[in-house]
């Protein structure tokens, strides 16, 4: 194979090593990795357990949810009861759809990812523990709060697409819909966390050998899914606050009398949301291809098939988004490629189905609870698809659209394709974590409860659909036919919840959760999370060679344990893991890992604080906790980026490499690259906004400023941008360890006042021009995006101030530097984002 | 006291026929008679312009005006004002047959409810 | 008396128009694909599972996949996409201008209906319910006076969204006289559950006759009278609700004008009596919570009789 970084191949002759390992190793290498005692839990980063609270949240938002739709079900059991008022029932569905959504759904396939990425990696963690634990505490603590809104009678009703104007101010005039828009917007922080962490474990930390084409397709998945994440979760972010805007400071983003478009909200989103539910399926599509791959005893058939499926997936479903919006009244022209793109987007999931049936018939099935749910969630997700394709035809889904027919299709594929893998997934590997296995009796029951349940609750409601009941209603008519139907699906949902009840059972009975003695490989899989792992994970991280290393090397399990690959100790006594080459992962340095720390969770607090506060309109409240949100913040970034005194060492098998770099190749280099993806994607999402609204309503345009002035502006980003570029080449010019003096921290200072400036100066020239944020559709999309460039630059700014503080304490020496890197480049992109935003709403339309 | 409070309750008047009971139900709601009356077994409207009919079939007189008899009932469900004047209870455009399962069904009306 | 507006056969596979039967036909073809392919699929899980080697074998290679999973779903849905595409321009081929044509403006929680003359001018009103001639199409002009509403009515044809800000346009026509139930198909809050109409298709020659008699009604003075007039106004009723040719001119709820004539009452949940215009003048809260009508509980039941009385002769 050729050399990905001129990393020479030959060198992995080397492995398994030979020689014995020193006295001492493994117990340093527990020291270092050992458990949290007590309150020391609430400081755990670790992904052992980070992870699986993120699971077990996940879990509780689901049975909450799943409690809300046996509360609607009852009082939709027959025509117009009782049971739940017009107003409760409202605030039901809109929470049981929101918190299944996003609560629940990607939150799990997240923690999932979690807890087993690095040990499908054979990492010893993921790159930024305390963000994992951050992302945790803040969706914990934001999403507890959230569901709480139901028990004081607050809770949003406007559905979970909160479609305005219905949630406008005038429509809504209470804080429910704050509720949501501040609660949700402020969760999707963490999930965005956790995509710029995933991408970076998938693409830098794979056990060396594990090139693109041997990873795990549940590896795959997620990379997929953090991509996905990345591009679409600010859409929904921005809509959201444009809604908030628009509710608490009158900027008429949606209302059709200033200018403004409801569509614009819709477009905004199902950009968001179409693609959040293949963001959901796609990691459970992974796992089932792993549990497939299991429980045959083969291989999956048909690998780079199912993956280039699954990059096939998240490619096309970006462009179905408006297949919501058939009956929106859209242009013939537009509808027919949406349909188009939706009828192409199901190919790739057929893809995977078949790629599942045919390893099946490769190998030889071994049924268990997991071999069960597997089977079941073919058939299941393969329904919902087949109704998908129905929906996806215009004329079709002018009829049904917005019936009951929908609900039956979308459960369909989200019980079958996220609920039932998952399901499986916590039987088959519940053995990673729990001391005993769970009970395979018990499980028959779950499973066929579930199954049994999904039919008799979500089958009727194809017919329900068609006899015209529409979404969305707290009650339905006597005579319309719609009784008996509803009365069975009500059956069924209790059938389905017992079946829950059972597995719950079965966890209570059975499930021990360990990080050190786990029940083990009970199903014979292939894949190295289950090599033999302690709290550091494997004690020497491998050396791969195929795609199911386990069935392929038999004697890798005991090498691993006795040190004879990568890594088997600490060489800095410190936490570590190694970081490979994207394609091919080779091994280019070693990282240092941050052990447990309060700040994340702190940090976490606060910032849920922040945003509940808003919430209820307790300003004084939110600001305080902005304050105390920055400070744990920089105290947690306080500890980063430290000298370091050993600049290489020996990661096993004689092979010497250094230990943290820094620049283009370091993790955090393309970890601030993702951030910066998500940055410019609102910018982008806010800047389409601003043209639709303007190809909608052009009557309402006025004139830009100056020429003269845009050109000043212009001038002065540009000079911003050079004083960041200019700071890192500063610090270049010092030796190593050396202290340049005060130029490369003032020079990234410079450009970040220089941005101030510029925007100062754009604020000030529209309302001068005589535009008003409040005016019309205009005013709010140039303010909006001034606003949000205004929130880049105030971080600039907080940056460039904790920079000058480091380097006053001596901290910031050359040739180059983490914080500066980071530093400068955000500052030169709030330059750049400024210039393209600026001088695409000053020159387009024009004067 | 004790005595009376001893004695079983009251068997319901009327033995009505459970299919034209039933039948009569449909009849009750598609001509809306709960926009103006709460009627038991009918969970909406539970309208309070006109009286609730609980217990109705215990009631001896219909309107306080005439003896609570099945055909009775049927004629005043169809034009109150003609069985007991100043009713303000306004003619319902059902047919006698249709008169007749209203009847029943409320006649099934226990009390209990 | 109240027919039931619609219940077995379901609408969707129950036409009765010619838009509505063409996407009926998808339907069956659509619901028929579907069995098929879960049979199929099925079918294949059992051969995987538990077939005889030799299928098993064939069924376990990457072919399987190809065939399964990219040729036979490209081809069908390819198939699909192309009679999708053709009925969408069939459906919305270019409206001819001369369709009779009804605005039909979605509030919360009914549908206010105003007939147009060819030159854009409203010539009549009305509220939850619309007449259509059979065989001939109507185009309906669908606008929102709030929030996003939408228009269905299943045995005539799909639906569309009714959006403030924007006129949509929806074609629809019967093709057998008869009643068909409409509802509001767009969650719009509060009661959206009971927000439904009536869509009325007469024979061409009952449908002229129908028109001459509600323009000639418009034309001549209106001269009904009795204590329910004097107390329509005196209760400010007239403040929401107009009467044509009475100082009654309120636009805020429906118009009362054919009220009388009027299939159903509060947009579409309950039969027209007067027993039911009683209840609803009296306890609308209660019918129908949060509707933007309040409860009339103050009149005595002679004075809602009286009412009542007078509103039946709205013709």
């Amino acid at each position: 194979m050729k050399s990905e970084t001129g990393f020479d191949h030959a060198l992995y002759d080397r492995f398994p090593t030979t020689r014995p390992r020193p006295e001492g190793e493994l117990a340093e290498l527990e020291q270092i990795w050992c458990a949290p005692k007590g309150w020391e839990y609430l400081k755990a980063v670790n992904n052992n357990y980070i992870g699986f609270i993120y699971v077990v949240t996940a879990l509780c938002f689901f049975l909450a949810a799943g409690i809300l739709s046996l509360g609607m079900r009852v009082q939709l059991a027959a025509p117009m009861l009782d049971f739940l008022p017009q107003d409760t029932y409202n605030q039901f569905f809109t929470m049981h759809g929101t918190v299944m959504m996003f609560l629940f759904a990607v939150p799990m396939v997240e923690a999932i990812g979690v807890m087993l990425l690095p040990q499908m990696l054979a990492a010893r963690d993921l790159p930024f523990p305390r963000l994992s634990a951050y992302a945790f505490w803040a969706y914990a603590v934001g999403g507890g709060f959230f569901f709480c809104s139901l028990f004081i009678g607050l809770a949003p009703d406007g559905g979970w697409f909160m479609y305005p104007p219905l949630t406008s101010l005038q429509y809504s005039p209470g804080i429910n819909t704050d509720m949501w828009l501040l609660g949700i917007g402020f969760i999707e922080i963490s999930a965005i966390a956790g995509a710029v962490e995933i991408i970076v474990g998938v693409l830098r930390t794979r056990a060396p050998g594990m090139t693109l084409d041997r990873m795990p397709i549940f590896v795959w998945a997620m990379l997929a899914f953090a991509v996905m994440i990345l591009i679409a979760f600010p859409s929904v972010i921005l809509c959201t606050l444009l809604l908030e805007l628009e509710r608490a400071f009158n900027w008429p983003f949606f209302d059709p009398t200033r200018g403004g478009d409801p569509m614009l909200w819709q477009h905004l989103f199902w950009f968001f949301g179409h693609p959040e539910v293949y963001i959901i399926f796609l990691p459970a599509a992974g796992l089932m291809s792993m549990m497939v791959s299991t429980i045959a005893q083969t291989p999956l058939v048909g690998y780079r098939l199912n993956v280039l499926a699954i990059v096939a997936t998240a490619f096309i479903s970006f462009g179905v988004w408006a297949h919501h919006m058939f009956a929106t009244g859209m242009p013939r022209v537009s509808t027919g490629y949406f349909s188009a793109a939706s009828m192409a987007v199901s190919l790739p999931a057929g893809i995977q189905v078949f790629c599942w049936i045919a390893t099946l018939a490769a190998g030889k099935l071994r049924w268990s609870t997991p071999a069960l749910f597997i089977v079941g969630a073919v058939l299941i997700f393969t329904m919902g698809g087949l109704t998908g394709v129905m929906v996806g035809m215009v004329p079709f889904d002018w009829q049904v659209h917005d019936t009951y027919f929908v609900v039956a299709h979308f459960h369909y594929v989200l019980i079958g394709g996220m609920v039932f893998p998952v399901f499986g997934a916590f039987y088959y590997w519940a053995g990673m974590t729990s001391r005993k296995p769970l009970s395979e009796t018990l499980g028959r029951w779950t499973f066929w409860l579930m199954f049994a349940g999904l039919h008799i609750t979500f089958l009727p409601m194809h017919l329900t659909g068609f006899m015209g009941m529409p979404r969305r209603v707290y009650t339905y008519l006597p005579d319309r036919g719609l009784d008996l139907l509803n009365m069975i699906s009500t059956a069924g949902s209790f059938v389905m919840a017992a079946g829950v009840l059972v597995f719950l059972i079965d966890c209570a009975r059975n499930f021990r959760f360990t990080t050190q003695n786990d029940a083990g490989n009970i199903y014979n899989a292939g894949t190295l999370e289950w090599l033999p792992t302690g709290l550091y994970s494997t004690r020497s991280i491998p050396l791969v060679r195929g795609r199911n290393p386990l069935w392929e090397q038999p004697d890798l399990a005991k090498e691993v344990e006795d040190g004879r690959y990568f890594l088997p100790g600490s060489i800095t006594g410190l936490r570590e893991t190694l970081i490979t080459s994207p394609i091919n992962a080779e091994p280019q340095y070693v990282q240092l890992m941050p052990g447990p720390s309060p700040w994340p969770l702190a940090s976490a607090v606060f910032t849920a604080g922040i945003f509940l506060a808003l919430t209820v309109q307790a300003y004084a409240f939110s600001a305080v906790s902005c304050v105390f949100m920055l400070w744990a913040t920089l105290r947690w970034l306080w500890e980063t980026d430290r000298p370091i005194r050993l600049k290489e060492g020996d990661i096993g098998g004689g092979i010497v490499l250094p230990i943290t770099i820094t620049g283009r190749h370091s993790h955090s280099w393309w970890a601030l690259n993702a951030t910066l993806v998500v940055i410019a994607m609102i910018a982008l999402m806010a800047l389409f906004g601003y043209l639709y609204l303007y190809g909608i309503h052009p009557e309402v345009w006025i004139a830009p400023p100056a020429l003269l002035q845009t050109a000043g502006i212009a001038a002065l980003l540009l000079l911003a941008f050079g004083a960041a570029w200019l700071s890192r080449i500063l610090l270049a010019r010092s030796a190593l360890g050396e202290f340049p003096g005060q130029g490369p921290w003032m020079s990234a200072a410079a450009g970040a006042v220089l941005v101030t400036l510029a925007l100062y100066w754009d604020v000030t020239g529209w309302l001068g021009a005589g535009l008003q944020p409040t005016a019309t559709g205009q005013g709010a999309t140039v303010f909006a995006l001034l606003a949000h460039q205004g929130m880049c630059v105030v971080t600039g700014i907080i940056m460039a101030a904790y920079l000058g503080w480091r380097s006053g304490r001596g901290l910031l020496t050359g040739p180059a530097n983490v914080t500066l890197d980071v530093v400068a480049r955000w500052i030169g992109y709030c330059a750049v984002q400024g210039l393209v935003a600026s001088l695409v709403m000053r020159l387009f339309p024009g004067g | 006291m004790l005595v009376t409070a001893c004695k079983p309750p009251e068997e319901p008047r009327y033995v009505p026929d459970s299919t034209l009971a039933e039948q009569g139900r449909t009849v009750i709601e598609q001509a809306g008679c709960a926009a103006c009356h709460v009627v038991p077994g009918i969970s909406w409207p539970a309208g309070r312009i006109g009286p609730s009919l609980k217990g109705f079939d215990d009631i001896g007189l219909i309107a306080g005006a005439v003896p609570n008899t099945a055909e009775n009932l049927a004629a005043f469900l169809r034009n109150a004002p003609a069985v007991k004047p100043g009713s303000t209870m306004p003619p319902i455009p059902i047919s006698e047959e249709q008169a007749r399962a209203a009847a029943a069904y409320l006649y099934g009306i226990d009390g209990d409810v | 008396m109240f027919e039931a507006l619609w219940g077995w056969p379901p609408p969707i596979l129950d036409p009765a128009g010619p838009y509505a039967e063409k996407v009926t036909v998808l339907a069956w073809v659509l619901i028929a694909l579907a069995v098929i392919v879960t049979l199929i699929v099925c079918a294949a899980l059992y051969v995987a599972i538990k077939g005889p080697a030799p299928l098993k074998r064939r069924l376990g290679g990457e072919s399987a996949i190809w065939i399964g999973g990219i040729a036979f779903p490209g081809v069908v849905l390819t198939a699909l996409l192309i009679w999708g595409l053709t009925l969408t321009a069939d459906l919305t081929s270019d409206i001819t201008g001369d369709e009779p044509r009804i605005r039909v403006t979605g509030e919360m929680w009914w549908f206010r209906v105003q007939y147009l003359d060819p030159a854009g001018r409203v010539v009549m009103e009305d509220a939850n319910e619309i007449h259509l001639p059979v065989g001939q199409p109507v185009v309906l002009e669908l606008r929102s006076a709030d929030v996003i509403h939408n228009f269905w009515v299943p045995h005539l044809s799909g639906k569309k969204d009714m959006v403030p800000g924007r006129t949509n346009l929806l074609r629809v026509q019967a093709d057998k006289s008869g009643q068909f139930g409409g509802v509001c198909a767009e969650y719009c809050g509060g009661p959206h559950a009971l927000m439904g109409f009536v869509a009325i298709a007469h024979t061409p020659a009952d449908y002229a006759r129908w028109q001459q008699g509600r323009m000639a009604r418009l034309a001549t003075a209106n001269t009904s009278a009795g204590p329910g007039r004097q107390l329509f106004m005196a209760s400010g009723c007239g403040a929401c609700h107009r009467v044509a040719g009475t100082e009654a001119n309120g636009l805020a709820g429906p118009d009362l004008t054919h009220v009388g004539t009027r299939a159903t009452l509060g947009a579409g949940i309950l039969p027209n009596h007067r027993g039911t215009l009683m209840g609803w003048i009296g306890d609308s809260q209660g019918i129908k919570p949060g509707n933007r009508m309040p409860s009339y509980d103050m009149l005595s039941a002679a004075e809602l009789t009286a009412i009542a009385r007078w509103l039946e002769q709205q013709q």
